[in-house]
This record gives C-alpha cells, structure tokens and sequence, in this order.
C-alpha cells in the first residue's frame, strides 16, 4: 500500500537478521521516526520502514511497553501516532521555559476563532462573522492556516464558492484529541476547556 | 428458481414491492423479528440482483443513507443535502470535514468489489490484517454474523462506529453472497443500540434490518423505473459526451454539470434536457452549484 517513494537504500525485511533482532530494529525505527516528526505520524508511513506485512499495531503495541516509566509515551492522535510527554510532567516543563508559547502562538481570540471553526466546521468567513458579530481578519484566517491548525474544506454552495474552513490533524494533536468528538462540551468552553491552553 | 423470476415481468412487479405482511407486521417477540427480518433481506436479495444494470447507483444511493445515520451518530447536525455538498464541492486539496470524511469513507466502501484491500482504502487508519479479523468475526447466519462482527469492532475499538458498521455491513453482503457491500445496516439502526452486546444487538440488527430491506427494495425498484426511462431518452440526446453523462448518472447518486465530460454550458444544458425530459432531477433545490441525479 505504502509504495510511494521506498528508499531503495533501505533493507525494510532485515532477513540477515534473527527474528529477535529484526523485530528490535523495526521497533528502533519506528520509534527514530516518531521521534523525528513533530505531528502525528500515520500507520502507511511507518509501513515503510518496516517488513512487508509486519504488522505497524504490534510493534507500536511493544514500543509502548518498553516506554513504561519513561517520562513520554506514544500517543494516538488524530489517525497516527506521536511522542508525547506525560501529562503528569506538565508543570515541570512549564516551570522550565516557555515551550508552550513556541508551539502554539495564537491569541486569545484566536482560540476562539478556532474552537467556533471546530464546532461549527464546515463554516465560512461569513458565517464566523455572525457568530461574533465582527468581521474575521483574513490575517487571523492565515495564522491559523500558516500553523497548520486549519485547511479548507469544501466550497460553500454559495454566491462566488468562497472557502469554508475545517480543522486538521495538527489540530486534534496539538489539543491532544484523537477525534472532534473529544471536543468539550459546548458550554463548557468558556470556562473550562481552550483558554487554558493559550 | 431464479430463472423463472428473471424471465417473468409478473414476477417482477411482485418483487418490486415487499408483501404486505412483512411491511406491515409489528414484530413484538424475538421470533418474529428474525422472521420478518429474514423474509424482507430474502427480498433485498433478490432486487439487489435485478439491480445489476444500476447496482452502483444504487449503492451509492444506500451509503449517502448510512453516511447520514453515521453523521448523526456522530452528533453532528449535517442531513444528506450537506453531505452531497461535501462531496461535491470539494476542490482538489480541500479537506472533505468531519461529515464530508465519513460520507467519503462509505461510498470508498461500496466503490468497489469488497476486499480487505477495499476496505482498507475507506478505513485508513486501521491496519488491513486488522480489518481482515475484524470481517472474520463473525460465525452463522448472516445478520447475525453481521451483528458479531460490529460487536467486535466496537468492543476493540469503542470510537470505530463508522468502521464496525462498514464492516458489519460487509460482513452481511460477504453472507449472503454479493461481491459488493450493500450499506443497509447503519440507516435503520439507532444510536443506543451500538452500546447494546449479544443478543440485544443481534436483535437490533435484525429489527434494523426490516425497516431498511423494505426501504431498499423501495428504493431499488424506484431507481430501476428511472434508470430504464433514463436510457430510454437517452438516444435524444445528440450532445457530445451525451453517452459518457447518461453512463454517469446512472452509477452515481449525484452529478455536478461541472463533472460532465462535455464543456460547461454544453453540460449545463444538457442536464436541464433531462430535468426537461423527466430522466433525472436537480437535488439541490438551488439556483447555482446544482447537483442532478436519477
């Protein structure tokens, strides 16, 4: 399925070694890739740096055992797998440096932005106008763009197709979803959920 | 048995609809749930192979259907008119949203003759040896096979609705013989029942099914009149690329003009031919960005 762009350099079977080993290596590069990308890394991909047919879940599967105790784990978000550092571990980071702000650099009303085009997606400027009745700036509209966090969906059957915009994968992992249905309750929104991340 | 349906035209009236005593029996027992369930897919069984010339729009008819049940599963608000519009609005490099997703992964479903690798192209997020056990984990008759295989999915993977009922869908169709998934499972089931187990599942099942083998013979014999007037009319038409549309609109549920094998007002126009000539209907109800289908 993955057949893309194989690395011709890359010996993906690794029959020179015993089993034993091979799995350990397919382990090794899935997690050097992993540890490589900075989104969620989808099972096709990792397909190819190991054996035809071996099975992506089961090596994952190990890898997390092996990740036990450590301070990261893997995490499934949206359609992939990533590292990410445990939740307990979150204070100490913060009370580190600013990582925070370095991944994410969005305003308050930013956010809001973002969590009325999550729950209202596939949603227009137009209509984003009349959930907060103002104008959306095309400059927020391209923050959001240029980080990743939302893309364009279908076209509004409407007078000049314009754009509608939904959210994307680096959305669901960057607030650690693994789908929208993990999105909070609506009315929990304001006090409890996004602000918090910003 | 067979060869006396296919040949008689009474016959065929007869299976255009589903005897009274199946539609309108309420089944209160168990028993009879499975009896009239079984009697009404006996029925689909046979209009889906009559369908054979308009199988595909059909199909893609039935998983607009699913995918709208999914959609609302899901607890979003979009009805089949959102999810056309998903579909067919999309540009190249758009992303189809969370409805739009969904409805993709159906009609990737039914697209093609079901195989794992199929399926594995409308699930991409599950591994297709995962998928392959999944569509194995069922044993005896087929809705309640159908119904071991959802509840596998859904025990293994709690969120994979969509995939448990695609998958159960196949299960049924892999049953009762079809070489193509025929999505009749998720319409007519209701959301608390994807949290039933066992026997209150198979029930389910087996009371969804009754509503929607009616609904799909309906829907079968409805198409088969539209798509038979469809070619009828079609030698009137003298556009070039009439041929190629006609062969379109009758495998997809919906056409763009835009779509068209023919430039713009050339399909533009040819649609509103067939509007004209009663061959196929505009959907959308709107003036622009309208979408036409049998």
């Amino acid at each position: 399925m993955a057949k893309e762009h194989p690395d011709p350099e890359l010996d993906r079977e690794l029959t020179d070694l015993p089993p034993e080993l091979r799995w350990r290596e397919w382990m090794r590069r899935i997690e050097a890739v992993l540890f490589a990308s900075a989104s969620p890394v989808p099972r096709e991909h990792l397909a190819r740096v190991v054996g035809q047919e071996v099975s992506v879940d089961l090596l994952i599967e190990d890898l997390a055992a092996d990740l036990e105790g450590r301070a990261f784990e893997i995490a499934q978000a949206a359609g992939g797998w990533m590292f990410r550092t445990r939740a307990a571990y979150a204070s100490a980071i913060r009370a580190a440096a600013d990582v925070c702000d370095q991944q994410l650099d969005l305003s308050e009303f930013d956010v809001a932005v973002l969590a009325a085009i999550a729950y209202h997606q596939p949603i227009t400027r137009d209509g984003l106008k009349d959930i907060f009745g103002r104008e959306i700036s095309r400059d927020l509209i391209g923050r959001l763009n240029a980080q990743g966090l939302i893309g364009t969906g279908p076209r509004a059957p409407r007078r000049g197709a314009p754009y509608t915009f939904v959210t994307t994968d680096v959305f669901l992992a960057a607030f650690g979803m693994e789908s929208l249905r993990d999105l909070p309750d609506p009315e929990q929104l304001d006090d409890a959920g996004l602000a918090a991340h910003t | 048995m067979t060869s006396v349906c296919e040949t008689s035209l009474g016959d065929e009236q007869t299976l255009a609809r589903i005897p009274g005593w199946v539609t309108s029996s309420r089944a209160e027992t168990p028993e009879d749930v499975a009896f009239l369930s079984g009697a009404a897919l006996a029925h689909l069984h046979f209009a889906v192979a009559k369908a054979a010339a308009f199988q595909a729009l059909l199909r893609d008819r039935l998983a607009l259907r699913a995918a709208e049940a999914c959609v609302a599963f899901s607890g979003r608000p979009e009805r089949v008119g959102e999810l056309r519009d998903a579909v067919h609005l999309m540009r190249p490099g758009d992303l189809p949203g969370p409805a739009g997703e969904i409805c993709l992964a159906w009609r990737r479903a039914v697209e093609r003759p079901m195989s794992v690798k199929a399926l594995g192209r409308a699930l991409p997020t599950f591994e297709p040896r995962q998928i392959a056990t999944w569509l194995d984990a069922g044993k005896g008759a087929p809705v309640t096979r159908a119904a071991m295989v959802l509840e596998t999915v859904l025990t293994e993977a709690p969120r994979a609705d969509i995939a448990g009922l695609i998958l159960a869908d196949a299960a049924l169709a892999q049953a009762l013989g079809w070489e193509h998934l025929m999505p009749v499972l998720a319409s007519d089931l209701k959301r608390a029942d994807l949290r039933k187990h066992g026997d209150d599942l198979r029930l389910a099942c087996l009371r969804a099914l009754i509503a929607s083998s009616i609904e799909a013979v309906r829907l079968a014999a409805d198409l088969g009149r539209r798509a038979e007037h469809l070619r009828a009319v079609a030698p009137k038409l003298r556009a070039k690329g009439a041929r190629e549309a006609v062969e379109m609109f009758l495998t997809h549920d919906a056409v763009a003009p835009s779509a068209l094998p023919l430039p713009d007002r050339a399909a533009r126009r040819l649609c509103d031919r067939l509007v004209d000539l009663g061959a196929v209907r505009e959907l959308t109800g709107r003036d622009t960005f309208r979408l036409y289908g049998v």
